[in-house]
């Protein structure tokens, strides 16, 4: 272009000194301002170049390069995951127990308000759950921020939307919700408002909890059964309408993992309102709670007796009479006034022969056999509610004997249960966890021996007397082969027992041929009614329960139920499994001489 | 300079703006669905995770043993109404131990839980 007109201008001004006849003149003339003008449109030239090829730059930047953004966001989303708060916590088999879901919290700017009076009335119009004053004083008031409503349900943040209100916003955030409600609340615990665990599994993990949300996909895997945790908790509940207890807890756990399937502690409450709830309600009666366990107590009497070759099974000790202890004497609660072999004195849950038995063993022997077991220290359990267990300090005679059956002594019914399991998984110490472990706690896996095999089998044995003949019966299960021991023993209160408050416990697994499952259930101040000719003791109350506890559970769980009639007829039989024999065939009180 | 080059310098870059033009218009409108796309997956997740909520709120073993109760004949399975394949009566069948066998047996157990039930004779 400015090539162009130089040159026509050019041409002009040859034409112009043509004209004149003074041709040197006019050209030196004219040669100044054609310099002048070349110079001025070389700068513009250049300067328009420069913003074309600014523009042109900026043309292919944006349109060729401009594409980084968008580069950056598919990396940064990839797959597009929703991440949340907290991951989510499932039961064994995937069904979810407690998960994160996205709310709406009302808040307020009181600077962009315009008439607070006309919009608390207008809250409160929808949100009746407030105070009219209390929105009202935080719309007026000086500032930028104040919450009116956490976590609004849909309906709630629809009708404070329509209002349509000036200065009323929402901030997006998350709940803890619970599908099951109290099934899990002593489990799971709660967390609070900001999304932090405020008791149960959620304190106890609350950052792994924090952790694993960070991960897609990331979330709790538990060893807890919502259907068993549903008949623990059912059966429990209709016990305590029952009997008129003051509470109850339950326990199931895998006696070969130590994995906890289910765990219940009665009175319970809702988790979204723990506030609103009674000290009683909130108390973990099977984890928290120490309590003297009574007659279950026997069972580690008994194999730390065998175990340490102090009796065996033919040995017996003197019920005839009350046995007296320096000042104290120790009686029966079902007096056979005789002679007690150690398969009778679990039958019939002597005191005497208990008392005997551990004082044979000895208070060091006594104390070492516990602290192995794991009942004098708190247990390793994912609980934020993890109870001490109380023993005596100065560990004299009278107390081994008195702790032979379960008085002077107190532990929670996770401990109970744990020993227990322990005494008749094969004598490998189990550790109750509440995450999945699918391994066996072996002792190829690094599991600890308490009791030996043998001692075990023994235990497996006395076990299933109880239930058979013993103080246990109302427990059965038919065809699981139910065996455990009952535990009847009277509330500690400042400087003695109470009479008639009762602690009733059993603790029982099956089948018992090859446990599988431990469970234990605990009634807090039972009573007695006219079904059980009122009394109130374990084999009345908490036998009958776990008995239906087991009968439900163990199709649920595949444990399969013994065959009527191969129960009769497999005695004989070579190839059947040993320890399967000795079950059965010392339950019908025959090959006793064996041991 | 001549007319086919003048027009070439000037239509060129004309064609290459335009062009450049409509692939960036195309770029922001494919930008702007993926951001579309990418809010709604993530709706749906979001939809997918209350679902999940609902689902197991709805399948709490408390409702389902209450509708179960109410609307069916179901009750826990008693040990009676399991058998296995050594069980005495039928064990004699089983040494045959071929699928045949085997057969007569899933039959004769078929059979023999309808006549318990009263179902067949």
């Amino acid at each position: 272009m400015s090539d162009l007109s130089v040159r026509s201008w050019r041409k002009a001004s040859d034409d112009m000194s043509l004209d004149t006849g003074d041709q040197k003149l006019s050209a030196r003339q004219a040669g100044q301002p054609l310099e002048t003008a070349r110079t001025r449109l070389f700068v513009a030239g250049a300067i328009f170049a420069l913003c074309f090829a600014v523009l042109g730059g900026r043309l292919v930047q944006l349109s060729l390069l401009g594409g980084g953004q968008s580069q950056q966001r598919v990396a940064e989303q990839q797959g597009g995951a929703l991440t949340l708060q907290r991951a989510d916590i499932v039961d064994r088999n995937g069904t979810l127990l407690a998960t994160n879901l996205p709310s709406h919290s009302l808040y307020v700017n009181p600077s962009q308000v315009l008439d607070a009076n006309e919009a608390a009335d207008k809250i409160i119009s929808v949100l009746p759950g407030l105070t009219r004053a209390d929105i009202f004083h935080k719309a007026s008031a000086k500032g930028q921020f104040a919450w009116i409503k956490r976590n609004l349900t849909p309906e709630q943040h629809y009708a404070v939307n329509r209002l349509g209100l000036p200065g009323f916003s929402f901030e997006r955030e998350e709940r803890r919700v619970y599908p099951h409600g109290a099934l899990f609340v002593h489990t799971l615990g709660f967390t609070g408002v900001d999304n932090k665990g405020l008791a149960g599994l959620e304190a106890a993990l609350d950052d792994d909890l924090k952790q694993l949300a960070a991960t897609p996909g990331g979330k709790m895997v538990t060893a807890l059964d919502s259907r068993v945790q549903h008949v623990v908790h059912a059966e429990l509940s209709a016990a305590m309408i029952e009997f008129k207890a003051k509470g109850a807890a339950g326990i199931v756990i895998d006696v070969n993992s130590g994995e906890v399937l289910a765990l219940t502690s009665l009175p319970d409450f809702s988790p979204y309102a723990p506030g609103s709830s009674k000290a009683s309600q909130r108390f973990n009666r099977a984890t928290l709670g120490v309590y003297e366990l009574g007659s279950t107590f026997k069972t580690f009497t008994t194999a730390m007796a065998l175990e340490y070759d102090v009796v065996d099974m033919n040995d017996r000790y003197d019920a005839t009479k009350p046995l007296k202890v320096a000042r104290f004497t120790i009686r029966d609660d079902h007096p056979q006034n005789r002679w007690l072999d150690v398969s009778e004195i679990m039958i019939h849950s002597s005191n005497i022969g208990a008392a005997q038995m551990a004082r044979d063993v000895g208070a060091e022997r006594q104390k070492e056999f516990l602290d192995r077991l794991g009942m004098l220290s708190p247990l390793p359990f994912e609980l934020a509610e993890n109870g001490r267990p109380l023993a005596p300090r100065h560990w004299r005679e009278i107390n081994t004997m008195t702790i032979g059956f379960g008085h002077g002594i107190a532990v929670t019914p996770l401990h109970l249960i744990s020993g227990f399991a322990t005494l008749i998984n094969g004598g490998i110490k189990t550790t109750p966890t509440l995450l999945r472990n699918d391994t066996p706690q072996t002792e190829e896996n690094g599991g600890e021996r308490v009791i030996a095999r043998e001692t075990s089998d023994s235990m497996r044995t006395l076990m299933r007397m109880v239930v058979e003949q013993g103080t246990g019966k109302k427990a059965e299960a038919e065809g699981y082969l139910v065996g455990g021991k009952t535990g009847t023993a009277e509330k500690a209160t400042v400087g003695g027992y109470k009479k008639n408050a009762l602690i009733t416990t059993f603790v029982g697994a099956f089948p018992m041929d090859a446990p599988r499952y431990a469970v234990l259930v605990m009634l807090d101040e039972p009573h007695g009614n006219k079904a059980t000719h009122g009394y109130a003791g374990a084999g009345w109350n908490a036998a009958p329960v776990l008995g239906r506890i087991v009968s439900q559970i163990a199709p649920m769980l595949g444990v399969m139920p013994l065959l009527p009639s191969s129960t009769e007829d497999n005695n004989e039989d070579d190839n059947q499994d040993n320890t399967q024999l000795l079950v059965r065939a010392a339950g019908k009180g025959r090959h006793f001489a064996s041991y | 300079m001549n007319r086919p080059a003048l027009i070439l310098w000037i239509g060129l870059p004309a064609i290459v703006t335009i062009a450049l033009l409509l692939v960036s218009y195309q770029v922001k409108g494919l930008e702007s669905e993926l951001a579309e796309l990418e809010h709604a997956a993530l709706t749906q997740q979001e939809e997918i995770h209350v679902l999940n909520a609902e689902w197991s709120f709805l399948n709490r073993p408390e409702r389902l043993a209450r509708l179960a109760k109410r609307h069916l004949d179901l009750a826990p399975v008693a040990p009676k109404q399991l058998i296995t394949f050594s069980y005495e009566p039928l064990a004699n069948d089983l040494a045959a131990q071929d699928f045949a066998a085997q057969n007569i047996v899933m039959q004769n157990l078929v059979t023999h839980s309808l006549i318990t039930k009263g179902l067949a004779q």
